[in-house]
This record gives C-alpha cells, sequence and structure tokens, in this order.
C-alpha cells in the first residue's frame, strides 16, 4: 500500500503537464547549440592561425543541404573567435583552386553529418594550407606546410537533428510501411519511448502473457511474464502502456481485468517491479502522461481521461473508449481518443477537443476523424509540428489496411497500403529510426505455425527509407 | 491430437481468424437481435435439440470445457482439461475457484455432480443422455434401478471424481459438449420467462460469466421469418430489424461464415418388421445418391455422407456414387404390393424432402412406401419401440470427436445398447481407422448414412464475432456490434 501510495505521488509530479513552455528557459542559462558547440570543438581543435596567416577560406558540405549553412555560419563565428578571417565558398567544387585565386591562406573545408544512432553530429575539417611557397614556386599546387586533419563529435539537439534530416527524394511517397520484428502471441498494446535512460529509444509490447522491451530494430532485450493469477477474465483481453517517468520505474502497464497497473523498471536485460498505480497508464508524449480506467469486465476504456492519478475520477460520459494515444512532439494535437464508433477526436495537450482552424469570424470546431480502426497512432512523420494519424481500417469484414491521415476531418489519405496480412490493432508513435522525426509503430496480429504472432510495423517518413 | 482433428482445426482456424482480418477489436455494449427458425422453447442445455433451443442453452449456460479455433480442449468452467487416470476409467473434474451462476452463486462439486445425474434420470428424459452413458452406473439409473450415479463422487466443494464403466480416453471431448453445461454460467442471464415481448426473448448479459463477460449488453432472440420465405428475412435484415439471421438459406446477400455441416440425416430399418424384404430395401438405400440428395433435398449448406460421422468431422472419405438398380418390378425377396412405412419427423423439413425423394426412387426400384411425418414426441416413441419400417433420422451432433459423434447419432437412433456398440468399435482408434469402422458398425446397426447439413448465417453490416467451432456451434457471448452500444 506505501509503494502504491508512493508511485501515486511521484507519479502526480512526473506526469503533470509542464506549466509553460518559457519558465525552465528562465531560470537556467541556455545551452550551446549542438552547431555552436560543434564549431567551437572544431576551432579549438584547429587551433589560432599559424604564422600571422588569418584569411581561411571555408566550405562546409553535408548530406542534409539544410545543415551546411547555419553550420558555416557556426564555424564563421567560432573560427572568428580564434583569430581567422573567414571567407565562405558556397561552392564545394575546385575550392581549392578558388581559394588560392582569391589569395587565402587557408581553406577549411569540413565535412559534417549526424553519426550513426542520429543521436550526435560530427564533423570532419581539413586545415588546407593555399598561399603560395617561395620555395615551391615550380609546383604551384604544392602545399606550404602539411595540411592538418581534425575532427569533433557532440550530441545532436532536436533542431539539429531535424536540419541534418535528409530532404524526401522527389516522387517519394510520404511514409513507407515495413516489417520490423515478429512477436509470439497478441500484443495488446505498444508504446514507444525512452523506458532505459535519455537516447535510448526502444518498443515496448505487452502481450496477454508478457512485457517486452525491444530495440528499434526489433530485437527483444527484455522480457518478462505476467502473473494473470489475480486479474479477472475478460472476452477480448485488452492492455495499456506508457514510457514515462512513473514513479520508480518508466514503463507502466494495466491489463483489462487485472486489480492495478504496475510500474516496471529497466535494468539492463531485467524488468523489475517497482510499484502499482490505481489507474490505468493510457499513454505518454512530450505534453505528459494519461491516466484513466477499463470498463469493468471489459476491454474497453472509460470516457475519463486525465494527467493525474485519480481512482476516485469520474466517466465524463457514458461513452466507451478503444483507445488513447500520444503525440510524441505534440503540437496543437497532443492526444487523440478512439470510440466504440470507431471516431477518433484530437485532443490538446489539456486533454480538450483539439481544434479546427476557424474561418474568419467564427470559431474552430472540435476535429474529428471518422472511420479510425482500433490500431491507431500519432506520429508527426513529417516534422510539421502537427501529428498525422495513423490508422488500421474500420472496416471488419475485409483485408487490413493502413492509412496516414492528416489530422483535419473529411482529408484526403496522406498514404494507403495494400491489403496486409493480418489484424492491425495497437499502434504508438515515437522516434525510432533516430532522425528526430517521429515514426509509428503497429501491430499487425496474425496467424502463426504456433498459434497467435504479431508482426510489428514500422511507418516511417525518414528519407533514408523512403525511395 | 490426431493428425485428423489437426487438419480439422487448421481449416477452422482459417475460418475463425476471417472476422478478425481487419483491424477492429470487438467492442463492448449494444444489443444484438438474432433471428432464428422459431423461438426457442427452452434453455435447458439437458434438452436443447433444435438451433433456437440450442442457441438459447449455450447463451445461458457455461460449458464445462471449450474447443479453440484450433480444435484443442481449453479450461472454461474447469479449471484445466482433465487427464484420464486409472487406465482412461478415471476424470478428476476441478471447477475454477470464481466459476459463479449469474445470479453470484458459486458453482460447486455438487452442482456437476447434479447435472450428470439429471441427464441419466428418466425423470429428464433428455435426448443427450448419451453424454453421461459412459459413467460407471448410468445404464442403471437411466433404466430407473439407480438413483444415483455409482460413478459420481463429489470428493471436495470443487472437485468431482468421475469413475466410467469403461476406459474412454476421449471422455474430456464429451465435457466440452452443451449437455454437461451448467445452466446459469453463460455469458446471458436466463430470461425469466420464455415469453416474448416485442417478437423476442431477449437474454441480459451477465457480468459473473466465468469466461467474462459478453460483448453484447443484451440479445434478442427472435423468429426469423414464417419458415418458408427467406425473403422475409432478408428484409428484416435490410430495415434492421435483425442484425443476423440463422436459418437453412441465405436471408440476402451478405454471407456468414459457413457452419461445419453436423447435423446428420440417418435412414434407419427395422429388420425385424421388414422380413425377409429387408436386404431388398437396405440395398435400395444403398444405392441412393447421396450427393443427389443433399445438394436438391436439403435447404442448407449440406454434404453427402459416407460414413455416420458427418464430413466435416472426417474430411477426406468420399461418399459412394448412386448405384444401377432394376426398375419395375419388386427386388428379389420383396413381397409384391407391400407397401413400407418411412417414418419422419414434423418440423424436419430436409428429412421430409428427402423421405419424399426416397419414396420415388424406392418405387422405382420396386417397393412401395408411405411417408409418415409424426410429431416430435411421437416419432421418438415409436422410434424407440421399434415401430417402423424405415425412419429418417436428423441427429445433431454435438461433439467434434468422430467417435463421439458416431456414438451420439446411435444412440439417438438405436439407444443405449447402440451408443455401447458404437464406442466398442470406434473409442481410441486412430483417425485413419475411423471410416472404416463406422462403415462396419453402420452394417451392425442397421444404418444409412444420407447426408449432414447445418444453418446458413446471414449477417447485417453491425453484427461481427459469429465463430463456429468445430462441432457446430458457436459462443454468443463472443457476438458484438460494429460500433458497441454508440448511438
Amino acid at each position: 500500500m506505501r509503494a502504491a501510495l508512493h508511485a501515486v505521488l511521484l507519479a502526480l509530479c512526473a506526469a503533470a503537464p509542464p506549466t509553460g513552455p518559457a519558465a525552465p528557459a528562465a531560470q537556467q542559462p541556455a545551452a550551446p547549440s549542438s552547431l555552436a558547440d560543434l564549431a567551437a570543438r572544431l576551432a579549438a581543435e584547429l587551433g589560432p592561425p599559424a604564422d600571422g596567416r588569418r584569411l581561411a577560406a571555408l566550405v562546409v558540405e553535408t548530406r542534409a543541404p539544410a545543415l551546411a549553412a547555419p553550420l558555416g555560419s557556426a564555424l564563421d563565428a567560432a573560427l572568428g573567435s580564434r583569430g581567422y578571417s573567414v571567407t565562405i565558398l558556397r561552392s564545394p567544387s575546385e575550392a581549392e583552386a578558388a581559394a588560392r585565386a582569391a589569395g587565402q591562406d587557408w581553406l577549411v573545408r569540413v565535412q559534417a553529418g549526424l553519426v550513426p544512432g542520429r543521436r550526435e553530429l560530427g564533423a570532419v575539417a581539413e586545415l588546407v594550407p593555399t598561399w603560395p611557397s617561395f620555395f615551391l614556386q615550380r609546383q604551384p599546387g604544392a602545399h606550404a606546410v602539411p595540411p592538418r586533419v581534425v575532427q569533433a563529435r557532440v550530441p545532436a539537439d532536436p533542431e539539429t537533428t531535424l536540419l541534418a534530416r535528409e530532404t524526401r527524394p522527389a516522387g517519394a511517397p510520404f511514409a513507407v510501411v515495413r516489417a520490423l520484428a515478429r512477436v509470439p502471441g497478441r500484443v495488446l498494446a505498444l508504446a514507444a519511448g525512452e523506458p532505459a535512460a535519455p537516447g535510448q529509444p526502444a518498443i515496448v509490447a505487452v502481450t496477454a502473457t508478457a512485457l517486452l522491451v525491444l530495440t528499434p530494430s526489433g530485437e527483444v532485450v527484455a522480457r518478462r511474464d505476467l502473473d494473470a493469477s489475480a486479474w479477472r477474465p475478460v472476452r477480448g483481453p485488452a492492455a495499456v502502456v506508457a514510457v514515462a517517468d512513473l514513479g520508480g520505474g518508466r514503463i507502466a502497464l494495466r491489463l483489462a481485468g487485472a486489480p492495478s497497473a504496475e510500474v516496471y523498471a529497466l535494468e539492463g536485460d531485467r524488468l523489475a517491479r517497482m510499484a502499482t498505480l490505481p489507474a490505468a497508464p493510457l499513454c505518454a508524449g512530450d505534453r505528459g502522461a494519461v491516466f484513466g480506467a477499463f470498463a469493468p469486465g471489459t476491454g474497453m476504456l472509460l470516457d475519463q481521461l486525465s494527467h493525474l492519478v485519480d481512482p476516485d475520477a469520474r466517466p465524463a460520459s457514458a461513452r466507451l473508449l478503444y483507445g488513447v494515444t500520444a503525440a510524441p512532439h505534440a503540437g496543437p494535437v497532443a492526444f487523440a481518443a478512439l470510440g466504440a464508433d470507431l471516431r477518433l477526436a484530437l485532443l490538446g495537450p489539456d486533454l480538450t477537443p483539439a481544434s479546427a482552424p476557424a474561418a474568419p469570424g467564427e470559431a474552430g470546431g472540435p476535429i474529428v476523424l471518422s472511420g479510425v480502426g482500433s490500431g491507431f497512432a500519432l506520429a508527426d512523420l513529417d516534422g510539421d509540428g502537427t501529428p498525422e494519424v495513423v490508422a488500421s481500417s474500420a472496416d471488419p469484414s475485409g483485408s487490413d489496411r493502413l492509412r496516414v491521415l492528416p489530422a483535419r476531418a473529411g482529408a484526403a489519405p496522406l498514404l494507403e497500403t495494400g491489403p496486409l496480412e493480418g489484424a492491425v490493432l495497437s499502434g504508438a508513435g515515437g522516434d525510432l529510426t533516430g532522425d528526430g522525426v517521429d515514426d509509428a509503430i503497429l501491430g499487425a496480429v496474425v496467424d502463426g505455425a504456433h498459434g497467435e504472432e504479431t508482426v510489428l510495423l514500422l511507418v516511417t517518413g525518414d528519407p533514408r527509407e523512403v525511395r | 491430437m490426431s493428425a485428423l482433428v489437426r487438419a480439422l482445426a487448421a481449416a477452422l482456424a482459417t475460418a475463425a481468424a476471417a472476422p478478425a482480418a481487419a483491424g477492429v477489436r470487438p467492442a463492448h455494449g449494444g444489443a444484438l437481435r438474432l433471428g432464428l427458425p422459431a423461438l426457442p422453447r427452452t434453455t435447458d442445455p439437458a434438452l436443447a435439440l433444435d438451433l433456437p433451443d440450442v442457441v438459447a442453452a449455450r447463451a445461458t449456460s457455461g460449458a464445462l470445457l471449450a474447443l479453440d479455433v484450433r480444435g484443442e480442449l481449453v479450461p472454461a468452467l474447469l479449471a484445466e482439461v482433465p487427464q484420464p487416470e486409472v487406465g482412461g476409467r478415471a476424470f478428476r473434474l476441478r471447477l475454477r475457484a470464481d466459476a459463479v451462476t449469474w445470479t453470484g452463486a458459486p458453482i460447486t462439486a455438487d452442482d456437476l455432480a447434479a447435472a450428470f445425474a439429471r441427464l441419466a434420470s428418466p425423470a429428464t428424459a433428455s435426448p443427450h443422455a448419451w453424454a453421461v452413458l459412459p459413467v460407471l452406473g448410468a445404464d442403471a439409473m437411466l433404466a430407473g434401478r439407480a438413483a444415483a450415479l455409482a460413478g459420481v463422487q463429489v470428493v471436495g466443494e470443487r472437485e468431482l471424481l468421475v469413475t466410467l464403466a469403461a476406459p474412454l480416453p476421449e471422455f474430456a471431448h464429451v465435457l466440452a459438449a452443451l449437455p454437461l453445461a451448467i445452466p446459469g454460467a453463460g455469458p446471458f442471464a436466463p430470461p425469466p420467462s420464455l415469453e416474448p415481448h416485442g417478437g423476442a426473448i431477449v437474454l441480459a448479459h451477465n457480468d459473473r460469466c466465468p469466461a467474462g463477460r459478453p460483448y453484447l449488453s443484451s440479445l434478442a432472440l427472435a423468429v426469423a421469418d414464417g419458415r418458408a420465405d427467406p425473403r422475409a428475412a432478408a428484409r428484416a435484415l435490410d430495415r434492421g430489424d435483425l442484425d443476423l439471421v440463422l436459418r437453412p438459406e441465405p436471408a440476402g446477400p451478405r454471407g456468414g461464415p459457413a457452419f461445419p455441416a453436423t447435423v446428420a440425416t440417418v435412414a434407419a430399418l427395422q429388420a425385424g418388421r421388414l422380413g425377409s424384404g429387408a436386404e431388398a430395401v437396405r440395398r435400395a438405400l444403398g444405392a441412393l445418391d447421396r450427393a443427389d440428395l443433399a445438394r436438391r433435398y436439403a435447404r442448407g449448406p449440406s454434404e453427402p455422407m459416407a460414413t455416420l460421422v458427418p464430413p466435416a468431422l472426417l474430411p477426406g472419405v468420399a461418399a459412394p456414387g448412386a448405384l444401377a438398380l432394376a426398375s419395375g418390378d419388386a427386388p428379389p425377396g420383396f413381397p409384391q404390393a407391400s407397401r413400407i412405412a418411412l417414418l419422419v419427423p414434423e418440423g424436419a423439413s430436409d428429412a421430409r424432402a428427402a423421405a419424399e425423394r426416397i419414396q420415388v426412387k424406392l418405387f422405382d426400384a420396386g417397393v412401395r412406401v408411405a411417408v409418415e411425418a409424426l410429431p416430435r414426441a411421437r416419432f421418438e416413441a415409436r422410434l424407440a419401440a421399434g415401430d417402423y419400417d424405415v425412419a429418417l433420422v436428423p441427429v445433431p451432433v454435438l461433439s467434434a470427436r468422430p467417435s463421439l459423434a458416431v456414438a451420439q447419432v446411435a444412440y439417438a437412433i438405436r439407444g443405449p445398447e447402440g451408443f455401447r456398440r458404437a464406442l466398442d468399435a470406434l473409442a481410441g482408434l486412430p483417425a485413419g481407422e475411423v471410416a472404416a469402422a463406422a462403415a462396419q458398425l453402420e452394417s451392425a446397426l442397421d444404418l444409412v448414412p444420407l447426408f449432414a447439413s447445418a444453418p446458413r448465417a446471414t449477417a447485417g453490416p453491425a453484427a461481427q464475432g459469429l465463430r463456429p467451432d468445430p462441432a457446430g456451434g458457436f459462443d454468443p457471448g463472443e457476438l458484438w456490434r460494429l460500433g458497441g452500444g454508440a448511438p
């Protein structure tokens, strides 16, 4: 009981929605951006100009075009602070010849990009002497002193990750869907987040008998069997799971029929049970966790959504819900709740209905999408600040298919797949490819050789995958 | 598990997967109106025989064991699938600790023992007494010589020891059959009366159902049509007056899942009455084109029977085709100008249509036949008394196990002695030997299997979750409504 109370108090603190984006920034000095940090480190490695040769031509090459200009500016500033007088060359071709022709002392050629894993920004700089050597006049291309190569690496902040994202090839689809992993049994609930530590994304899956943690590429890193002996039987087993700071652990789940929710901590390859919660953890995103409750004896949720763990909460209506999902990076839409009528209500950070943009002089109405299947997720697949809805088919008579829908009622799908094997019954959003932009993970239940299995499907707009 | 059951299970798993083929989980809430050929007359699993009664009994009773979509036995009211002890002669039945009826009353081993005793009691006159016949002392109780079943012993509040008269390894499959289900423990509460209100009997959901609360808030059982006109049912579906219809013919274009054809229609001969003509009649019946009977004279989905096992339970055995018989004159050994009586039960439209076809075919073969349709009670009384020449008997088979299916057919026609002979011949046989043994048995019991039939489901747009089980039944608790209870 004390453990449960402790968990509730911690969850109350952790789950409270942010009070305002400006508050933390006013109290702490702003950390240097990844670009400024990287530029400063490179400049420090290069050191001050030798022999008073201060003129430097700078050329920056990046795979993502959007990254080159801001990194060039950061390097300009950093090299300037070390005593260089920098001229930025916009064209990398024949840069050395251009630097010589312009009478520059040095060519600083920088190549930068996200390192594999996409959590760090790396750069390699070549410092090439370009002044004509008195002693080598017969060899005009020869270097007066040997070039130097330096390198640096810094953690990538979200802005830099976004700039470093490659552009979508012309004519490419909005997103692609591919199988990521196969999990034994029927996955009842999915979450994507960082259950172990920041910077270590993972997928959390719940079946009727086990809790699993998988890497973004689908390998199981931890598994724990769930004890169903105390559960009340429910037709159509269902579960909810959230990854957030929830008091002693970062994974909270509840199965329909179970007496309480449970909080687990991922410790290496072990899932340790830490506490219980008297409310169902429905989902979590950057706007906090949402708690609710199963309708007694069923796998459906009550219309009872709250950022607080409140076992005495009362439903707002008699409506039953299939599930609630959170946008990993919220915009005007932060959460979505799917009713038994297969209508998806989009909700703002405060769990009130998100409003559609209004015509001049009119109030915007709530955004409700019809015909959304019960496997669904919110994910900002294109990084435009507004999450899209990824949803299974709402027609139980045919084959399942996935659609990516804009967060606007009546809008045409951005993507619609062909028929899929199995039935997509669970989903969640999160950055799994490491490009800084959301992806979605959906679970399709299929008949396997040894019973039901779930194929985890990755839906991503990562340009490296969208061809 | 035998290869046969695996093959059957694979087919059923495919069929059962179909309703979950798209991304919508079953929703809780809402009401559903199910159209049946008639209103149920009973919800008692010990007495339910016709489709409406069987549906009502399944809706309000809890099975001891169930079959999953792969045909495997899984626990239901019992905590585990009992394993044979003492060489297959004893089974220990342990009830789940949370097994209660809809009123909240715990289900105890005494209730279980009472369910066994009730089936064996002559006062019940259950058509499903076959389900307890393997139990030690069942013969004596059925014959009125004993007041209790000697082989049923309550050994604890939730534990029952059942001792059989002879080893029967497949007895656990008997426990999955409807007759031994416990009334009041089903997904829906039993109705206060079977008087219809607004043309339907409405069953409210049972929150305490040990298998879990049903998806629906309520299930209304209504009459689909005037029996003869499938268009009436189709119109009711279109209007939304019904959500799902079970009847022989389709009620409109929206087909539901196929039911395994497990209602076996079998011709029984009374050799003692036919005398020297028995062999001629036997030959004439054996020469019938069973595929033609199944195709043209059964209203619903049907298959010709090669043996006493419905083909849905024993796939891969072909029914014999038509044999040529000399026409015109009476066959050798059959007295000229005599006429035989062919009994059929009233209301069994497939059997009646088949009887009339048989009448023509036997006339062509020189045998004159008078078809007599009798009310069910009189039909059964004359069948039990052997007061017929030939009878066409429709038997709704309730077990997916071929040996038990044959034993049930044998019991329905030849009584306890037939049941025992069937089990002696078939119990424990591997799948590959069942067909040959069943063929020998049908000669010994003077039975000619004709065809097996099933109802057909037609669903409206909202009705979901109909999953026929291998024995041709379904769990009404699994029915759900697209959109749940949303207005």
